[in-house]
């Protein structure tokens, strides 16, 4: 178990480098001269930028050094959170990010709260009898939900409710408070509590086919018993379940904080973005990087923990994987 | 089994509906008559007798009625022609994006499946890579530094989106690497590229085939979304991501510019998703349909 948990930790950093690198370089070798970008967004667009200053900007945030040279020095930095000044303000970037985090945060844990709340039971209602009303229905409306883009139906939720019945405000600013936040919550769950209620569906339906099951029908147990004993054997797939969820839920809150006009980092991904705020981006990507990376790792630990034979056999499997 | 085709076949017609209406849009569509009389003068105008970029200042916010079936947008442009022009865009970059990640895939997931150790290391290494980042962030840091363009945001969603098809593709190869028939084909004198063109890819490339539709899905959202950010395809082209980021601005009035875009983008991944499901027989086969 510690073995395997160790080879997996060692995978993740791996993958974290291998981001690292793989997204400066992108930056780098795109086209588009930082410099200039920065240079005409924070002064006047009509004066002419004299090359010296140009130089002097590039000497200033190292972009006149080698490539290589900025990698490490850069990737050790962000190793350590440090991300440098960003291009368009001047301020640092962590604080950036910072001030932008919570929200997003807010944003995803509740949404992930909820699409568990609702989703996890419903699956497992909806298993109960495989074929069944509730099952063919709850089935209908989640791959409904499922296929419905995430900021169509934030759009549509935001016009029935902020338009024609005024009972949500417009944007999700700080004034709008807890109120601001009920629509980007729910629009943002019901696509993962589709995922999640289908994918518990199927796991607790096979749970329920299989022999044990029948072992214990044999043995008289009481139906919630069953069911119960089902959730347990299933409990190591569901784990695998946030390696699937946390990516849809951020690339799916990057969309949903637009439509609400939400303050996040999202937003500020987007922003930066369009200023070339090399730093910005590279930082943002990075931290969703690392929640990605971090939340399929505490999945597979997880679902080892419920299930050793994936410790075992994981291991044995992907020998190359601590390589 | 019958059952099972039928679905496949009404699957199949559903999606089809979206590359024709690509296909027959400027036909549809468009300001010029189908028949003119001598004089210029129209004898029979196209169903939807507007251009997607033709602006009519004097009405703006039209709401739906009988010139306009689906209203107006902000700038005087018939909303209903322009969800059909819409559909161009959406069917091209999902079509391309899912066959350029299908292509990748096919071609790293053998790469890494027929050659083993080493090499096949590194492809699942950067494969890991890959699925680290979120889809839609790599796409957006991509499209930061390049410059927006439907070419552009197709490549990049087919970056993101060649991980499935490598993983089966590898899988099938792996398997297939060491079968009789495969040694037979080798001790024949068959070259490497012939034996995986010939031999392996006929047997290995189905199953990542039938994920085609769901990549297809995903790809026409991502292109929505971001158009949405103003990072696809620039205007004017007509393009639903597009027009419902304008929509947002116009809330809470304007619905009819929300809800056509918005009800075309869901029936085009849905029809795709249905399509998947059909062609992997999810449908009645209660065990095998995993989320």
């Amino acid at each position: 178990m510690a073995r395997f948990a160790l080879d997996r930790a060692v995978t993740a950093v791996l993958t974290l480098l291998g981001v690292l690198a793989l997204v400066f370089g992108l930056v780098t070798a795109a086209p588009g001269d930082a410099a200039a970008v920065a240079a005409r967004a924070a002064g006047n667009r009509a004066v002419a930028i004299s090359p010296e200053a140009l130089a002097a900007f590039r000497h200033l945030y190292g972009l006149d050094r080698p490539v290589a040279e900025r990698l490490l020095t850069w990737g050790w930095r962000a190793l350590r959170l440090d991300f440098g000044r960003s291009l368009v303000d001047g301020q640092p970037v962590t604080a950036r990010v910072a001030r932008a985090l919570p929200a997003t945060l807010a944003l995803n844990a509740a949404a992930l709260l909820v699409a568990c709340l609702i989703g996890v039971p419903l699956g497992i209602a909806a298993a109960r009898r495989p074929g069944g009303r509730l099952d063919r229905i709850s089935g209908f409306v989640c791959d409904a939900f499922f296929a419905t883009p995430t900021f169509v139906l934030g759009l549509v939720l935001l016009l029935v409710f902020s338009g024609w019945l005024r009972v949500t405000p417009l944007f999700a600013d700080t004034e709008s408070g807890v109120r601001g936040f009920l629509l980007p919550v729910t629009t943002l769950s019901l696509a993962s509590l589709a995922l999640v209620a289908r994918f518990v569906r199927v796991c607790v339906a096979a749970a329920l086919a299989d022999p044990a099951a029948l072992a214990g029908r044999a043995r008289g147990e009481r139906p919630s018993e069953e069911i119960r004993r089902a959730v347990r054997r299933s409990a190591a797939s569901f784990a695998a379940m946030g390696a699937v969820l946390v990516p849809s839920l951020v690339s799916g809150s990057i969309l949903v904080e637009r439509v609400f006009s939400l303050p996040g980092a999202g937003g500020l991904l987007a922003e930066a973005v369009f200023a070339r705020d090399l730093p910005t981006v590279l930082a943002l990507t990075w931290c969703s990087a690392i929640v990605v990376v971090a939340a399929s790792f505490a999945g597979d630990v997880v679902a080892a923990a419920f299930d050793p034979r994936i410790a075992r056999e994981g291991a044995a499997a992907e020998p190359g994987a601590a390589a | 089994m019958t059952a099972a085709r039928a679905a496949l076949r009404r699957a199949a017609i559903a999606f089809a509906m979206f590359p024709l209406i690509a296909l027959l849009a400027p036909v549809v569509a468009r300001e010029r008559p189908w028949i003119s009389g001598p004089g210029g003068e129209t004898i029979v105008s196209a169903p939807v007798p507007f251009d997607p970029d033709a602006v009519d200042l004097d009405r703006r916010l039209a709401s739906p009625g009988w010139r306009h079936l689906l209203g107006t947008d902000e700038l005087g442009r018939d909303v209903l022609s322009r969800v059909l022009h819409g559909t161009r865009l959406s069917v091209a970059a999902g079509l391309l994006a899912s066959a350029l990640a299908l292509g990748l895939g096919a071609a790293l997931g053998t790469l890494a499946g027929w050659a083993g150790g080493r090499t096949d290391r590194a492809v699942l290494l950067l494969l890991q890579i890959v699925q680290a980042l979120p889809a839609l962030v790599l796409v957006i840091a991509g499209a930061a530094f390049l410059k927006p363009s439907f070419l552009v945001a197709s490549l990049l969603i087919a970056l993101t989106g060649w991980t499935d098809a490598a993983r089966l593709v590898r899988a099938g190869t792996q398997r297939l690497r060491n079968e009789a028939f495969v040694d037979a084909a080798r001790a024949a004198g068959a070259s490497n590229a012939r034996l995986l063109l010939v031999h392996v890819l006929p047997h290995a490339l189905p199953p990542a085939l039938a994920t085609l539709p769901y990549v297809l899905g995903s790809a026409v959202l991502t292109e929505a979304g971001l158009s949405f950010l103003g990072l696809g395809a620039p205007p004017p082209a007509a393009s639903w991501g597009r027009a419902l980021a304008e929509a947002r601005d116009l809330l809470p009035g304007a619905w009819w510019c929300v809800l056509p875009p918005a009800f075309a983008l869901f029936l085009l991944v849905w029809t795709a998703r249905r399509l998947g499901d059909a062609f992997l027989g999810r449908r009645g086969d209660v065990q095998s349909r995993l989320a």
